[in-house]
């Protein structure tokens, strides 16, 4: 989108007067008892702001983090009479683990076929949303009602759907004179169908979020773009992506970050609740590789080693797409 | 094998846990009530059709108050278990195993009580069949349980498919098709050959007691991987063979569709446990009734699937008064009125002479005796073949998906290499 | 609620903000049947879980083997009795209600309190310490229920509600969304114009940023909801089970070697009636957001 457009007025499409350091210049001279009261609320507030959710993490959330990493330099098998220390050997043996390996492109490989549609569905969606609907309420919470649907029927929905021999994906396929396709073996269809899975449960809620920021666009922006005489889809691609800037940020690395910890769903299509995902592991996902080695295999020691393997993948894809997200949303604006 | 919904009975419903729900009070680790009662923890999954026998118990015992916390599937039961053994608090005073589970305990053994020591000294092992006192059985000799339930093996089979393959489907006419595995994997030939369907349901299913009524298992007793050196490898390929030959159904046991393959007549046979009777009826539905049977034959003799045992954990805080409630209720008398409940097969020889289990019928596999038969079957079970910690992993998650891969058309080569390497990563 | 519908009067959008209602804008137009028939699309695949969960529910087990039925049954109020007889469901339900209506007006609350912070005020460390929230967010948290079921044993607090509450008082999903939105739906000015006035910090939060921000807490409000609402494994390891939340509860109806599905999806259905009626609730949330926003009904 290298087209300009200009924007008389708006917030966001010009640039930021730059923010104020903090409110203690406005009187310099007097300093009285309530000057220094509202010197201490600038200061001290946005700590307080903050602190319950570093209090909140400290106490539930550090300890099982430094508690992993400290796991994974053992050969701890849960339960077992003695844990030897064994440094970085989890990592090492990681390293060279075909499973993992295999886990880890079958996991991006579903996050390919899965957050970058959805992504592109939910802003789209949105989009839609966002027009004078009749009964609006209605169908905003329809696109998110796939969210709020229990895992034991989509269990069953999915296996009937899906299923090689009785599901209702292959009847039609063979009506139609297509071939049947065995989900369960075939390693590109798995991941099609857990992608299936995946976007299905989260396009909508992900248009949502992104409706809820568009909502925050000024009409006036619009107005000034239609005066110039920009068409809808000009509108679209040049003011409210641009704007959309922190939210596409938030969508992108949130569904980066669940796309790449990927579980329940490959959990939920292997049939009969197994860890495997699939006869030759088609569909297993790093984290339910790490599940199965934690709590079927109960190396908690190795487990531990791929949470924090998958940390750093994570946090590299994510800064990326950060990165990306940031520079593709600010090409319309300044 | 699935021990996820292993376990106990087959009955859903049950008042008395309601009951119990709204008289116990969030106590969470009181070990007395306000009264000064002990309160004894007992964690269950499934069904173990208990209700009732606490009842018995606390009216017998009035200083004792019991809370059951019951899970209704056997992998979040485990799950919870392993957590908090591995927490080393929050656990139940008696919990409850299921035999799929077992090895791993075996390899915590320390964190359990050892009942021999604790335990009421009239509790003799004989109390048990021997090979269910065996497998809980320690090297060093501790018992760390007390056997509630079982699982008998016995061939289950479709009387009307077998006649419409034109082969014996009467009771003393099956005996040889089931005599022993050769001859049950000609006969599956045969059905193959003659109606183009499958003989059983799954390579897995088939395996897995061919495999336990081996005398060496996947390790030796000195916990050295021996899937190379015993019998697993002529096995595997037999069970491949017949899968290469169109016998199986190549349905993921427990799976929906698994499920469905019953009501569609998918497969002729079923290797099936005391407790698979019902899952069958409900299945199969109404228009199958009568149509299915249960034999006594079964091939290579016997074999047991399931069952379960109460331990006492080292955490708890009130272990002797726990140990002997253990006792009781795995004692003939209670487990027959279990399984008069629940259905839950007895582990216990006097239990398996009682006339009220051997009087057992069921009227959808045509009225076959079905406690005197899984009773017989009980006492055929081989010795308890040694199972290493890692036993139920290569089971799960190295030999089950690699002859599932077999069935989606890997070659038995290929799939018995992976089953190597597989099981030396397990074993690691 | 109390912020979600409170003092939605003090501060409307500046008057330059809001004022032009021009006619013809995107959003403005009456959408046409294309719109209504997408949308139409998505909503029957959306709802079709919940439509198909009461059709199975309100036959008896021996309908829905083979090909599963399309139409409803009249049995649900027979497996409706069938799911309170076997489970605490009244029990549960309150429990389940305890904790989702806390967990959400906490999170609401304390993640809209630190977006506003991250985003809008200045403070020493606030870039390292918002890339720390994040990085929080792409830790697996799987393995993480041993530790901290030993933290809540040392708490005693294992056994209790607030074992359930407490972890997840504030999320750091919610910091980093209420964050973004903030700092594009709260301009500036506004803020400077209330520190102008002399409102405190807290007045400013409270009166500025929290009327701007209500589509954004809504929808942190039902998300919040209903991953509490549908969390498993956590509470079923840390609360009494004669004490349980509603997922614990349900778990129970698949005891036993025979799933009966009709009980099962009884159960479930009769359980997200609590969401739905928490869906209605802020939905209307959502709509009213963009009613400020300066769109004709």
């Amino acid at each position: 989108m290298t087209t300009e457009l200009t924007v008389t007025s708006g917030r966001g499409a010009e640039p930021r007067p730059p923010r104020r350091e903090d409110n203690d210049d406005i009187t310099p001279a007097k300093v009285n008892w309530r000057h220094r009261l509202t010197h201490l609320d600038v200061k001290v507030s946005p700590y307080l702001y903050i602190a319950p959710f570093f209090i909140v993490f400290g106490l539930v959330g550090l300890f099982p983090l430094l508690y992993t990493a400290y796991l994974s330099l053992f050969d701890w098998e849960m339960g077992a009479d003695e844990q030897p220390f064994v440094g970085l050997d989890n990592y090492t043996t990681l390293l060279a683990d075909s499973q993992f390996w295999n886990a880890m492109v079958n996991t991006l490989s579903i996050f390919v076929l899965s957050s970058g549609p959805q992504v592109v569905v939910a802003v789209l969606l949105a989009a839609l949303l966002n027009t004078a609907l009749r009964g609006r309420t209605a169908w905003r919470m329809g696109v998110l009602l796939p969210y709020v649907a229990s895992l034991v029927a989509l269990t069953i929905i999915f296996a009937n759907l899906f299923g090689p021999q009785y599901g209702m994906v292959n009847n039609i396929l063979e009506f139609v004179g297509i071939d049947r396709i065995d989900w369960q073996a075939e390693r590109w269809w798995s991941h099609v169908a857990i992608a299936t899975m995946v976007n299905w449960r989260w396009t909508g809620y992900n248009a949502l979020i992104v409706l809820a920021a568009m909502q925050a666009i000024p009409r006036d922006v619009y107005e000034a773009a239609w005066v110039d005489g920009a068409s809808k889809m000009r509108q679209f691609f040049s003011i409210t992506l641009p704007l959309l800037r922190p939210t596409m940020i938030f969508v992108v690395v949130t569904s980066t970050i669940g796309g790449l910890q990927i579980f329940t769903e490959p959990k939920l299509f292997a049939p009969a609740g197994s860890n495997n995902g699939g006869s030759q592991n088609q569909y297993q996902t790093v984290v339910l590789y790490m599940y199965q080695s934690g709590f079927e295999g109960f190396d908690l020691g190795y487990a531990s080693a791929i949470a924090w393997v998958l940390f750093l993948v994570i946090i590299g894809i994510a800064g990326v797409n950060f990165l990306i997200t940031r520079r593709l949303a600010s090409t319309g604006g300044s | 094998m699935r021990y996820r919904r292993a376990g106990l009975a087959k009955a859903l419903a049950c008042t008395a846990v309601v009951a119990l729900a709204a008289t116990a009070c969030g106590s969470g680790g009181s070990t007395t009530t306000s009264d000064g009662k002990t309160v004894l923890t007992i964690a269950t999954f499934n069904e173990f059709g208990y209700e009732e026998l606490f009842k018995e118990y606390e009216a017998a015992n009035p200083n004792v108050k019991i809370e059951q916390r019951k899970t209704g599937q056997g992998a979040p039961h485990h799950q919870n278990l392993f957590t908090k053994l591995t927490a080393g608090s929050g656990l139940a005073d008696i919990e409850g195993i299921e035999e799929g589970y077992l090895a791993k305990v075996m390899a915590q053994s320390s964190k359990f009580e050892d009942l021999k020591k604790i335990g009421p000294s009239d509790v003799r092992e004989d109390r048990w069949l021997q090979w269910k006192v065996d497998a809980v059985t320690t090297k060093d000799g501790k018992l760390i349980g007390y056997g509630t339930d079982i699982g008998p093996l016995a061939m289950c089979y479709r009387k009307d498919l077998l006649e419409a393959a034109n082969m014996p489907s009467d009771a003393e006419g099956v005996k040889a098709l089931f005599e022993n595995w050769d001859s049950y994997f000609a006969a599956g030939d045969q059905y193959v050959k003659a109606t183009g369907k499958a003989w059983f349901d799954s390579a897995s299913q088939v395996f897995n007691p061919m495999h336990n009524q081996e005398k060496v298992g996947y390790f030796d007793a000195d916990d050295k991987l021996a899937i190379e050196t015993n019998n697993d490898k002529k096995l595997f390929e037999q069970v491949v063979k017949a899968v290469e030959g169109g016998q199986s159904a190549k349905l993921v046991a427990w799976s929906d569709e698994w499920k469905r393959g019953f009501k569609e007549s998918a497969f002729a046979t079923k290797v099936c446990p005391s407790w698979m009777l019902g899952g069958i009826r409900e299945n199969s539905g109404p228009e199958h009734k009568g149509k299915w049977a249960v034999s006594a034959s079964f091939p290579g003799g016997g074999g047991n699937w399931g069952g379960s045992y109460l331990a006492v954990p080292t955490q708890g805080k009130n272990k002797e008064e726990a140990a002997k409630l253990a006792a009781w209720l795995t004692a003939p008398e209670q487990q027959i009125k279990a399984f008069k409940a629940k259905g839950t097969f007895p582990s216990q020889t006097q239990a398996l002479i009682s006339p009220e289990l051997l009087n057992q019928t069921d009227e959808y596999f045509g009225g076959e005796k079905v406690g005197l038969l899984f009773a017989e079957q009980a006492n055929k079970v081989p010795a308890a073949q040694y199972k290493g910690p890692e036993d139920g992993a290569i089971q799960e998650n190295v030999i089950a998906p690699a002859l599932q891969s077999v069935e989606q058309g890997t070659s038995g080569a290929d799939a018995w290499n992976t089953v190597v390497e597989g099981a030396k990563k397990a074993a690691k | 609620m109390a912020v979600i519908h409170g003092r939605r009067t003090v501060v409307e959008r500046p008057p330059d903000k809001g004022a032009g209602k021009g006619k013809g804008t995107l959003s403005d137009r009456r959408p046409g049947f294309t719109v209504y028939g997408i949308l139409i699309a998505f909503i029957l695949g959306s709802a079709f879980p919940f439509y198909w969960s009461y059709v199975v529910a309100s036959h008896n087990d021996a309908d829905i083997k083979g090909d599963p039925p399309l139409i409803p049954g009249g049995n649900f109020f027979a497996n409706a009795n069938r799911v309170l007889d076997t489970i605490p469901f009244w029990k549960a339900l309150g429990n389940s209600v305890i904790v989702s209506g806390t967990v959400t007006l906490s999170v609401v609350i304390l993640s809209t309190l630190a977006g506003f912070a991250f985003a809008k005020l200045r403070f020493k460390g606030r870039g390292p310490l918002m890339v720390f929230v994040v990085a929080t967010l792409a830790v697996p948290t799987q393995l993480g229920i041993i530790p901290l079921f030993m933290t809540m044993s040392e708490l005693g607090w294992s056994g209790t509600l607030g074992a359930v509450i407490v972890p997840n008082l504030v999320t750091a999903f919610g910091v980093f969304w209420m964050r973004q939105y903030i700092a594009d739906a709260v301009p500036d000015e506004l803020i400077e114009a209330a520190r102008m006035d002399g409102c405190s910090m807290i007045r400013t939060f409270w009166h500025v940023c929290l009327p701007a921000v209500r589509p954004a807490a809504a929808m942190l409000g039902i998300f919040t909801f209903m991953t509490s609402w549908n969390d498993f494994l956590w509470p079923l390891i840390v609360l009494d089970p004669s004490d349980p939340t509603m997922q614990v509860a349900l778990e129970k109806l698949q005891s036993g070697y025979y799933v009966d599905n009709t009980l099962v999806l009884a159960g479930t259905t009769m359980a997200t009636v609590p969401i739905l009626i928490v869906f209605l609730v802020l939905g209307r949330q959502i709509v009213a957001g963009i009613m400020q926003g300066a769109v004709k009904g």
